[in-house]
């Protein structure tokens, strides 16, 4: 069974640039899961979809249901058809890793469908790899709907400020009463945090892991729309993940 | 009715904020909507609300089933009357300056539908009763996919100084014309992290660019400490931000800012 890590956190704090550079670490073979429908982890990643004629599971979805609505011979269940699509059409490969994305949807409703299916997906998906990783949407409704019921480190990422510390007690709650079965759950500090303010982590009563150090070029890389991959090796941001993910014992 | 005014964007971009500060200049009575389960407002404006006997839309809902399931009842037909009445006596904190209501976290599997529903069926209503309804959103787009607005008058897209948000725009510009959700204005705000030159970013996309929100250590620092914005000083970098952005988009100013 792979090991499950999640990384979730209030908006902007640094999930996905977190899963981006923490892919050039783990133990392949690695799935990401990107969860968040305004689909960035791609981007960042520099995977583009459509050249690689790979499309996102909404899209995936909504084309079986609107083919189911215009043919009336189904051979196998909808179900079936749309596991079959994730790997056909929705799994993007390349060396380092594999990719599944969420997708925007654009028919009113929320991200249930979409989001349960990935649900009932990903633990076939995980014989497949040593490591997999999903990266959340801001916030916590995510956690309502416990996509992964099962993890191994949680990573929740953090930026300077009350709300954060609201937000840990939040989703500690949320997950108990959902029922999300988790072995570890790691506190990670955004780049905004200076020394001071790390002691706010320290003091949570939580395992904290230190904090993803500032780093001009991931700014300027996220405005251009560059791939973190090509980050340098010597880039702080890269060495502060590489270390957050020795201490939990990920690589 | 009231004027819907909706702020919305990609994760730590600014939405609480920039809402928190333009309570300061816009029009009483006003009511202020934060849609965010991890509802982050309240506090942003130094309100408790379970200090003040207030409860949010996620945990009257679930105290309204609760009480179902323990009478027995199994019909929903009586459910939103029950659940109007409970939003007027229980969710709405008042104060002079506004009004607010939060949609609250809730504990329970599954998603928001429910109670962001409840809210999309009482903002008509609650809505003839003032000037202003500013609508804070979670981040991203999901909120949009549920149309708990269907017209907007002013839709402020807060924006941090990457490519993804400018994609974001896209996103919410796709969504809303696909749901057919009316949006008068759409307005773009920079958050304080762009500098003159990341302007430019914004200046080109044809969309109404209104400024950036300056960057002021006073907003760090009390969210840091999670202490109320409403008392930043009246020379605050944001709050002046806020202010020239909300002129720029033509509202009158209260008198006396």
């Amino acid at each position: 069974m792979a090991r499950r890590i999640v990384s979730t956190g209030r908006g902007g704090t640094g999930k996905s640039t977190f899963v981006a550079l923490a892919s050039r670490f783990l133990k392949p073979p690695t799935l990401l899961i990107d969860l968040d429908p305004d689909l960035s982890l791609a981007d960042m990643l520099g995977a583009d979809f459509d050249r690689e004629g790979k499309r996102t599971v909404s899209e995936a979805l909504y084309d079986v249901i609107a083919r189911r609505k215009s043919n009336i011979s189904p051979s196998i269940t909808t179900d079936e058809l749309m596991e079959s699509l994730l790997w056909s059409d929705c799994l993007y490969e390349s060396r380092k890793f594999d990719l599944i994305t969420l997708g925007t949807k654009f028919t009113e409703g929320c991200y249930c469908a979409p989001d349960n299916l990935l649900s009932r997906t990903i633990p076939k998906l995980a014989r497949n790899y040593v490591t997999v990783v999903m990266d959340s949407p801001a916030g916590v409704e995510h956690l309502n709907r416990n996509v992964m019921s099962e993890v191994d480190d949680m990573f929740v990422l953090c930026d300077p400020s009350d709300k954060s510390l609201k937000h840990i007690a939040r989703i500690k709650e949320i997950l108990q009463q959902v029922g999300t079965r988790y072995n570890h759950l790691y506190l990670v500090g955004s780049h905004e945090f200076h020394e001071q303010a790390e002691d706010f982590l320290r003091s949570s009563g939580q395992v904290y892991l230190g904090r993803i150090d500032y780093d001009p070029q991931v700014e300027e890389y996220n405005l251009k729309g560059r791939s973190l991959l090509q980050l340098p090796e010597d880039s702080p941001a890269l060495l502060s993940v590489q270390r957050i993910l020795a201490k939990a014992g990920c690589i | 009715m009231a004027k819907i005014i909706v702020s919305t964007g990609r994760g730590g971009v600014g939405k609480s904020t920039f809402v928190a500060l333009a309570t300061k200049y816009l029009h009483p009575p006003m009511l202020l909507i934060d849609l965010d389960p991890d509802e982050s407002l309240a506090s942003m404006l130094g309100i408790d609300l379970s200090s003040n006997g207030k409860k949010t839309i996620s945990d009257t809902l679930c105290h309204i089933m609760e009480q179902n399931k323990a009478s027995g009842r199994t019909g929903y037909d009586f459910l939103p009357a029950v659940l109007q009445q409970s939003i007027q006596s229980d969710c709405i904190y008042s104060s002079p300056e506004f009004d607010l209501i939060t949609l609250g976290t809730k504990f329970t599997v599954g998603c928001y539908c429910a109670p962001d529903a409840v809210i999309k069926d009482a903002i008509p209503a609650l809505a003839q009763g003032y000037q202003e309804v500013l609508i804070d959103s979670p981040a991203g787009l999901e909120h949009l996919n549920r149309k708990v607005v269907v017209d907007i008058d002013d839709l402020f897209v807060i924006l941090d100084p990457s490519e993804k948000s400018l994609k974001h725009v896209e996103r919410v510009r796709a969504i809303t014309a696909a749901l057919k959700v009316g949006c008068h204005h759409l307005h773009l705000v920079g958050n304080h992290r762009f500098t003159t030159e990341t302007e430019e970013h914004l200046r080109n996309t044809g969309e109404a660019y209104l400024g950036r929100i300056d960057f002021d250590p006073g907003v760090r620092q009390r969210n840091l400490e999670g202490q109320s914005l409403l008392d930043l000083p009246g020379n605050s970098p944001a709050a002046l931000s806020v202010k020239g952005v909300l002129l720029k988009a033509g509202y009158n100013i209260k008198l006396g800012n």
